[in-house]
């Protein structure tokens, strides 16, 4: 299993000041969260980590190995990434989608095999979605469409998960079953690595956290010590009321 | 995808275009029937119809082929290129670079060889015209691709206007019929069968990544393609696809985006079926539009490019308006 | 004083009376839209709008009365060192009106005549000239003649091509006929049906255009259908282009009754191009080269 370290990463914002250098290391077996408001570069910084977007300092390192120097077949082996923003210009149907996943996997004269359609079912079955395998992905409601994506990066399964706003479209229930199946991943090994901008949803689920400042600061470590409500506050500059529920402190934004 | 799932269909559209040559050398100005047309392909007939047959339908029907199955490719690539199911092989303005080069060379005087050649080159032009511009000093997008192409098309239209008002009229004939796309003097059809062969076996490894490439860049990129390197490799082929197909026949239109488009529709949109699927649907299509712009109004000709618009508008048309 | 005064200007206005009515019946002529275009007096600031145009107020003696040309007219050769007033078929009116003209002739087959009805609204008389037969020529020649004033000069020239044409016809009447096939162009191939001049002069020298009943004065065709047709002669004009063989590609055909009897021909480009006084001389050579080609078959 591979470990996802940055050695003095300062992520490029057009237009924006160089922020606080990071210096993460995403092991095998944790879950991370990444919190902060609007536009403080929380997909500019996952897309940085794939090697989609050049950095403005620093380095990303794949055991070791700076990610810039490795095929980006290689890459894809080790790292995977949901989008948060995904293209459907020509029609495919959900198990086409999913069966994408195996790309990285196969030469080019391979054909897709009944072993890789089976394990994109298997993904599907597990995201909820098997029933849709042959429904068009344009025709999906905006919480299947989510699933799907996370299917298919489940069926390209990378050792570490890269995902941008997991939870976004989804409802309650696929919110806790999607989570669960990330934290179910991380237990046999794998590394996930997601912006959330649900506070509650990271405080449940996440290991590891990394608060992006509007200002360009940084922090980031073991979650019970970043769960701090005066670092909170100032992070999404609103004031939040600390509830203990479940085993688990719930942060609500108070309402005047 | 089963490889039996790619097979059958493309058996299926091979024998569609076997028919389709078959009826296309057997009709025309002077009608032979199918049965005298079997017995000269097996070697017999008269020697008016032999020459008929051999010398003058077959190339042509070959040369048919030849173009419509480069034109739907070279679409089918420029519409996952662009990431856009309604791009053709036209878009980015190759076929107004080779007009003008074709024109200019009709202009001269020239004929033959140094039409089609001249062609070409605008095409070559056109397309590093569009190349350098599109890259530019900024990044490289399919919209900034989409948009410099469509503006240099529109310069080299202007160019075409300008060429048309300044020619004799004894010069507009060829050069109008040059402009629609017409087959008459298709010239040897093994080159642009050759090159239409070679690109299908090239590209059918590359099927997968461009079904990747067709959900976007970055998507593409994260699933491990180099997608800058896997671009400029699809644009250069398309083009050099295009220009072919421009050289032997004229600016035949619509071929190039509705048979990409309707084969989507029927077999989805998996690249290492669909392009060698616009192969033979393409060549089939043009088959049986040249044979109908011979015949239509037989023994007068008619510029194939105005049958492919008359069937392709209409269609196009009729997808634009079911596609929500 | 007074008296004799009256009578001067009486009889002075009698005289200018008399003389516009003679030369109104003298100077009107019906052109090719049937209408009577008349003029007070003979045109002497004429620009011609087509290089056939050109071509027969030349021959009508009118050259010198010829102030502009349109794109193309160079024959005869002096007509080419005129000013040029546009192309046949974009004009510009404005350098046409610049040049005060009282006569404009006009093309059916090329100029256009919303434009040129414009000019008609400004006051400039527009005579429009449509030749499709032998006798059209001749008359075109004539009405140029009348407007401009040259009857004389106009009318003995066309009785010379009239004749000229007559002779032709007379000569050729019973030769045996003959299957011509005529190239107007070889990229894309193109032939002329009966209506065209050429194919009548083809009539004239004995010949049979095998594509006469097409429905279109110029079709475009296809070389299947020639070699169906199997014509025995094969003629084309090339139009310039001397570099241009634009009867090899027939010699890959040798079962065509042309190719087989060596019957490929080419007459002067600029000879039966136009449809003017320079037909005869093309139809001369025309039935010349059709009776070299009978003599091989």
């Amino acid at each position: 299993m591979t470990t996802l370290t940055t050695d003095n990463l300062i992520i490029d914002i057009p237009g924006r000041a160089p922020g606080s250098p990071l210096n993460l290391e995403v092991r095998p077996g944790q879950v991370w969260g990444v919190l902060g408001p609007n536009g403080v570069g929380k997909t500019t910084l996952l897309h940085t980590l794939a090697g989609l977007r050049a950095a403005h300092g620093g380095r990303v390192l794949l055991d070791n190995h700076a990610l810039a120097s490795l095929k980006r077949k290689a890459v894809s082996q080790q790292l995977g990434l949901v989008f948060q923003d995904r293209q459907d210009g020509f029609p495919a149907t959900v198990l086409e989608t999913a069966l994408i996943g195996r790309h990285p996997w196969l030469s080019a004269w391979q054909m897709e095999t009944g072993d890789d359609v089976a394990t994109a079912e298997r993904a599907l079955h597990a995201l909820d979605v098997g029933h849709l395998r042959d429904r068009l992905v344009s025709t999906l409601s905006g919480g299947e469409r989510q699933r799907v994506a996370i299917a298919t990066l489940m069926t390209q399964a990378p050792d570490i998960w890269l995902l941008d706003e997991p939870s976004n479209h989804l409802d309650l229930h696929h919110q806790v079953a999607v989570m669960r199946l990330l934290a179910g991943q991380a237990a046999s090994g794998r590394s996930v690595f997601m912006c959330l901008h649900d506070l509650n949803l990271a405080a449940r689920w996440c290991d590891h956290l990394l608060l992006l400042y509007p200002s360009g600061e940084a922090c980031w470590g073991p979650a019970q010590q970043m769960l701090v409500p005066s670092a909170l506050e100032r992070l999404y500059n609103q004031t939040l009321v600390t509830v203990e529920a479940d085993g688990a402190p719930v942060f609500v934004p108070v309402r005047s | 995808m089963p490889v039996s799932d790619i097979f059958r269909p493309l058996a299926m559209l091979a024998l569609a275009g076997l028919a389709a040559m078959l009826v296309s050398v057997s009709v025309g100005s002077a009608d032979l029937g199918v049965g005298e047309t079997l017995s000269v392909l097996a070697g017999g007939g008269s020697e008016l119809h032999r020459t008929l047959i051999l010398d003058l339908r077959l190339p042509r029907s070959f040369s048919a082929f030849a173009t419509g199955g480069l034109l739907a490719v070279a679409g089918a690539l420029m519409q996952v290129l662009l990431r856009n199911p309604l791009a053709d092989p036209y878009v980015l303005g190759l076929s107004g670079g080779a007009a003008v080069g074709a024109l200019l060379a009709m202009l001269t005087g020239a004929a033959g060889f140094l039409i089609s050649g001249s062609a070409f080159a605008g095409a070559v032009l056109a397309t590093l015209l569009v190349f350098g511009l599109a890259h530019g000093s900024g990044s490289w997008t399919p919209s900034r691709l989409l948009l410099t192409g469509v503006v240099v098309a529109a310069g080299w239209g202007a160019l075409i206007t300008l060429i048309l008002a300044m020619s004799p009229a004894s010069r507009l004939p060829g050069m109008l019929y040059w402009l629609m796309g017409d087959l008459s003097h298709a010239g040897h059809p093994w080159p642009g069968l050759a090159v239409l062969v070679l690109v299908c076996l090239l590209v059918f490894p590359l099927g997968r990544s461009l079904n990747v490439l067709a959900r976007g860049s970055l998507q593409a990129a994260a699933l491990g393609v180099s997608v800058r390197s896997l671009e400029w490799l699809i644009y250069l082929v398309a083009s050099l696809l295009t220009a072919t197909a421009v050289t032997l026949a004229g600016a035949v239109g619509f071929v190039g985006l509705v048979v990409p488009h309707m084969l989507r529709l029927a077999l989805g949109n998996d690249q290492r079926l669909i392009l060698p699927a616009s192969a033979l649907a393409g060549g089939t299509l043009l088959v049986l539009a040249d044979t109908l712009a011979r015949v239509v109004i037989a023994p007068e000709q008619l510029p194939v490019g105005v049958i492919t618009a008359l069937i392709g508008v209409p269609t196009f048309l009729f997808l634009l308006y079911r596609s929500r | 004083m007074t008296t004799r005064a009256f009578r001067v200007w009486g009889t002075m206005a009698m005289v200018l009376a008399l003389t516009a009515s003679v030369s109104a019946a003298d100077l009107c002529a019906t052109d090719a839209l049937e209408r009577d275009v008349c003029l007070s007096e003979p045109a002497r600031r004429v620009v011609s709008l087509s290089p056939g145009a050109t071509e027969l107020l030349f021959s009508a003696g009118a050259g010198n009365s010829v102030v502009a040309v349109s794109a193309w007219s160079d024959f005869p050769p002096q007509a080419a060192a005129l000013p040029q007033v546009g192309d046949a078929n974009r004009l510009d009116l404005e350098a046409i009106v610049s040049l005060a003209p009282d006569l404009v002739v006009a093309w059916t087959d090329g100029n256009s005549r919303a434009q040129l009805d414009r000019l008609a609204d400004l006051g400039v008389p527009v005579f429009w000239l449509a030749p499709r037969t032998f006798g059209d020529i001749a008359r075109s020649v004539e009405s140029l003649g009348r407007l401009t004033g040259y009857t004389t000069i106009a009318d003995r020239e066309a009785q010379a091509f009239r004749s000229g044409i007559e002779a032709l016809e007379a000569r050729y009447r019973d030769v045996p006929g003959l299957r011509v096939f005529y190239q107007v162009w070889d990229q894309p191939l193109m032939t002329i049906n009966a209506e065209e001049l050429i194919s009548k002069a083809i009539a004239l020298c004995g010949g049979t255009n095998v594509f006469a009943d097409l429905p279109r004065l110029v079709p475009r065709i296809s070389v299947e259908t020639v070699l169906a047709a199997d014509p025995e002669v094969i003629v084309t004009a090339g139009r310039g282009d001397p570099g241009h063989d634009w009867l090899a590609s027939w010699k890959a055909y040798p079962a065509l009754a042309a190719v087989a009897s060596g019957n490929l021909y080419r007459v002067s480009p600029s000879l039966l191009q136009r449809p003017t006084f320079r037909m005869l001389e093309g139809a001369r050579e025309l039935c010349a080269i059709l009776e070299r080609a009978r003599a091989r078959l």
